[in-house]
């Protein structure tokens, strides 16, 4: 990912070749024992891939739930259509189509392209409300998107004929037109996984919280992932109809955008092989499914059901992940094609911005968490901040971060007022922190962690100099385990961790929560020197919580005690030791 | 005003029972993170066994009690036999675990009765007019509002009062800290399933005594709405389902009654879902949002 692009670009290109191959041999073998029907079953296979890796780009990416992509191949294929239809068939078949449309005509080419061009302008519109939003939420909206198109597309009788759609498309001959449409598929969604706006939108997948933390704006995140799916699945569109020859609603109901959706999760969302192998499997297992039903009864359908309500239930109950899981071939191309790059003599860039929160104040409800509260941390220095349970010490780095508003106060770095700036725009400004409890690129590997705090720090800290992500690994000493999931780390490997995906983000400051929680006392003693050592090489300053108050006291140059919303002491820790007000809120003895 | 008055009926009448299935569905949700997108499915799963008791010409009261309790056993018996497995699952998959499981109920109704419409019978009374001034209501308009007052009566009372309804409560808003103070899970989240069939099924009782007939897929019409009310509402706000539900009910009929003359009956859907997606661009939570507050 910090590799070249050509690199990049040439391993989007094997991943898509290997793939490509290994269906195209599949297909040759399954076609030259049958006869045409078969050939009709691969023209499916192969539609039904490009749908399901438009869906791939957006939902594999940003873990956001759509209903509604197949709303934008069906205009992309009502699209096609209305330009591709021979004008003396579309006078008959539409005589009073609009806007002049009825003189209109267009080749193939031009048709499919016209076709992911108004699949993207209505995908635009839709896809700037799914980005604001996310979750379930978004999820709903595309939902509503795919029944409004339908119902649009079933009444709109002068441009679309209605329920009974619209035949006369001219077909592709042959299917090598369909091949390089879905190989170019691949391809986009293979080097979308390499680019980095493909790795935010992972990251905003991965963690909600985390990602903006790191300087991702979740809405740009989500909307690149969802317009280069929009084209994908407006390709899909266009091909499908070209394919057939004609469209009509019934080809993209809601029952319809839940195969595909199985598809894509049987095999793994979360990777493009998986969507490979999931589409392959449904495909053929539904075709199986179908011949075994009665073709002399009405109920020929009930068996492709209930082979996909059985594999989807399954992968569900066995291996939610997919049947892939994370497993992947882009993926581990990328492993073995990584160039390690020499470590850059790096200097420590030179900082002069202090960071300063001033009368804070922060009231949950009739709570007061935060009463004035402040500090100052100048440049390269470590602060630690202590405090009993409760004493507004997290609430106090959440308001510096942007995570909780305050009341009244200030916060500024340098000249730059953070006061009532967002998480992203805090990390953006150059302050990075980890969290309490732990929030990680959980299905990512540690390598992949540090490189997308990396790769925003290239993004939105141009300033700095590049990071050194192997060195950042190496010092937390996590070399040995850089391509295994960070899920899968021990607890104080997952803290060290985290402290380098921070660093990686090249900040002005460091903010700590809790470093040292759940570590053995030498692991916590060795974490003073990863801690100092990490923040020098990226020339941060340093504000930690802790409770280990060794670990504080061997940390800090300067300590700061908060107790009930209030600072009631602060100097060297040693001062800070021997104050009695700090005895009085620890001990609770009224000196 | 004769029909405005109407309008209120019948969407009060379309919405109880939207409202019946989102509290189901915001219940669930509330104990163990699923949008259950096969809580519809025991509808059908009454709508069989009403069908399949009528051609043994079993009168219609006994057929009300038979609906409800088939809907309350598939229901605890889905959880058991699926949902458990996958309790600690990311939200994701549970929901693509409902999926599956709809898919499965259409296919195996299709399988084991058949993919055609079984009608049979219905309550003959429930249609005799009553006339109050110059609106003229059926029986079954003013059975299904009694109905839907006495059942979410209940509810609130069940809810507040007993231990089942405390722990679930609490379920609801952490369940881990529930189940440190000693509520066990298996028993809220089965006893939550068991209530959610019951709520299921009273609304089944609703819908067939006004349409007595089993289709394979009988529940999916329903199923959208009600998950569309219990979003709206906010999923896992109970208050919030039950005004979701007849807010969407109301919104139907309204629509329908005053969007201009030539407009086609079924663009009406095109007319709630777009507004539906304009409510979520406003408030992504819905329209009572449960406090969640995520530590960081």
């Amino acid at each position: 990912m910090t590799d070249p692009w050509w690199l990049r670009v040439a391993r989007s290109a094997a991943a898509t070749a290997i793939l490509s191959i290994a269906l195209f041999v599949a297909a040759v073998v399954y076609t030259s024992t049958g006869g045409s029907a078969r050939e009709l079953l691969v023209k499916e296979l192969l539609v039904n891939l490009m749908l399901v890796l438009g869906l791939q780009v957006f939902m594999g990416n940003t873990g956001i739930l759509s209903f509604g992509h197949l709303a934008f191949a069906q205009v992309a294929a009502y699209a096609v259509a209305i330009c591709a239809i021979p004008v003396a068939t579309k006078a008959q078949q539409l005589p009073d189509l609009p806007f002049g449309l009825g003189d209109v005509h267009f080749g193939p080419l031009a048709a499919t392209l016209i076709g992911v061009l108004v699949a993207l302008a209505l995908g635009a519109v839709v896809g700037i409300a799914v980005a604001r939003t996310g979750g379930l939420a978004a999820a709903m909206i595309t939902l509503a998107v795919l029944f409004v198109v339908d119902q649009v597309v079933k009444n709109w009788q002068e441009l679309t004929k209605g329920a009974g759609g619209l035949s006369g498309v001219p077909i592709l001959r042959g299917t090598v037109w369909l091949w390089l449409a879905a190989a170019l598929a691949m391809f986009v969604a293979n080097w979308f996984g390499e680019t980095r706006a493909g790795r935010f939108a992972v990251a905003t997948r991965e963690d909600e919280i985390a990602a903006p933390s790191l300087g991702i704006g979740m809405f740009g995140a989500r909307l690149t992932a969802w317009t280069v799916s929009i084209v994908v699945i407006g390709l899909a569109g266009s091909l499908r109809v070209q394919t057939i020859g004609s469209t009509n609603p019934r080809q993209y109901t809601l029952d319809a955008a839940v195969l595909v959706l199985a598809m894509l999760v049987v095999g793994g969302m979360r990777t493009v092989t998986g969507a490979v192998v999931g589409t392959a499997i449904i495909t053929v297992g539904n075709e199986t499914f179908r011949q075994l039903g009665d073709p002399q009864r009405l109920d020929i359908e009930r068996f492709p059901d209930l082979f996909l309500g059985g594999a989807l239930l399954l992968v569900m109950l066995v291996r939610p992940g997919g049947l892939l899981g994370d497993v992947d071939l882009a993926g581990w191309l990328r492993r073995a094609t990584r160039r390690p790059r020499p470590a850059a003599e790096r200097a420590a860039p030179a900082r002069s911005a202090a960071l300063v929160a001033e009368d804070v104040e922060v009231r949950f409800g009739g709570f007061t968490a935060l009463d004035g509260a402040g500090l100052r941390v100048q440049p390269g220095e470590v602060i630690g901040l202590i405090g009993p349970n409760g004493a507004g010490k997290t609430t106090l780095f959440n308001v510096v971060t942007g995570l909780v508003e305050s009341q009244s106060g200030v916060v500024r770095l340098g000249e730059h007022d953070l006061s009532r700036s967002r998480p992203h725009e805090v990390a953006r400004a150059g302050l990075a922190r980890t969290f309490q409890n732990l929030r990680l690129f959980a299905n990512l590997s540690v390598r992949e962690n540090v490189t997308i705090a990396a790769l925003a720090a290239g993004r939105y800290r141009r300033d700095e100099p590049p990071v050194d992500v192997d060195g950042l690994i190496a010092a937390a000493g996590l070399t040995e385990w850089a391509d295994r999931q960070a899920r899968t780390l021990d607890y104080g490997n997952q803290r060290r961790l985290e402290l380098a995906r921070a660093a990686a983000l090249s900040p002005e400051f460091l903010l700590l929560d809790e470093p040292t929680s759940g570590m053995s006392d030498d692991e916590s003693a060795a974490m003073v020197a990863q801690v100092r050592t990490t923040a020098a090489s990226v020339g941060a300053g340093v504000l930690v919580i802790d409770h280990d108050l060794a670990f504080i006291t061997r940390i800090s140059d300067h300590v700061v005690v908060l107790s009930e919303g209030v600072v009631i002491a602060e100097g060297t820790p040693d001062e800070v030791r021997r104050s009695p007000a700090v005895a009085a809120a620890y001990l609770g003895t009224h000196a | 005003m004769t029909t405005l008055l109407q309008n209120l009926v019948d969407g009060f009448g379309r919405g109880s029972t939207y409202a019946l299935l989102a509290l189901g569905i915001s219940l669930i949700f509330g104990v163990m993170h699923l949008v259950n997108f096969a809580h519809a499915e025991l509808i059908t799963v009454g709508a069989y066994v009403a069908y399949g008791l009528s051609t043994r010409d079993v009168n219609w009261w006994v057929l009300i009690v038979a609906i409800v309790v088939s809907s309350v056993v598939a229901s605890i018996a889905i959880e058991r036999v699926a949902f458990r497995w996958v309790r600690n699952a990311s939200p994701f998959t549970m929901l693509l675990t409902s999926f599956a499981i709809e898919r499965l109920s259409h296919a195996l109704w299709q399988v084991l009765v058949s993919p055609k419409k079984k009608s049979f019978p219905g309550p003959g009374w429930a249609f005799d007019t009553w006339k109050l001034g110059s609106v003229r209501f059926e029986i079954m308009d003013l059975l299904t509002i009694a109905i839907t007052i006495g059942v979410l009566t209940l509810t609130a009372l069940v809810f507040r009062r007993t231990l089942f309804g405390i722990a679930v409560r609490g379920a609801a808003e952490d369940f881990d800290a529930a189940r440190l103070m000693g509520v066990r899970a298996n028993r809220v989240i089965s006893g939550a399933f068991a209530y959610a069939g019951f709520l299921a099924g009273v609304a089944a009782v609703l819908i067939l005594m006004r349409s007595p007939t089993a289709e394979p897929t009988l529940g999916a019409d329903w199923l959208l709405k009600a998950v569309v009310a219990a979003i709206i509402g906010g999923l896992g706000s109970f208050s919030g389902a039950v005004v979701g539900g007849l807010a969407l009910g109301l919104a139907e009929v309204f629509l329908r009654s005053y969007l201009p003359d030539g407009t086609p009956q079924r663009l009406t859907d095109a007319f709630v879902f777009g507004l539906i997606a304009l409510l979520f661009i406003a408030r992504p939570s819905g329209l009572f949002k449960v406090a969640t507050a995520e530590r960081v």
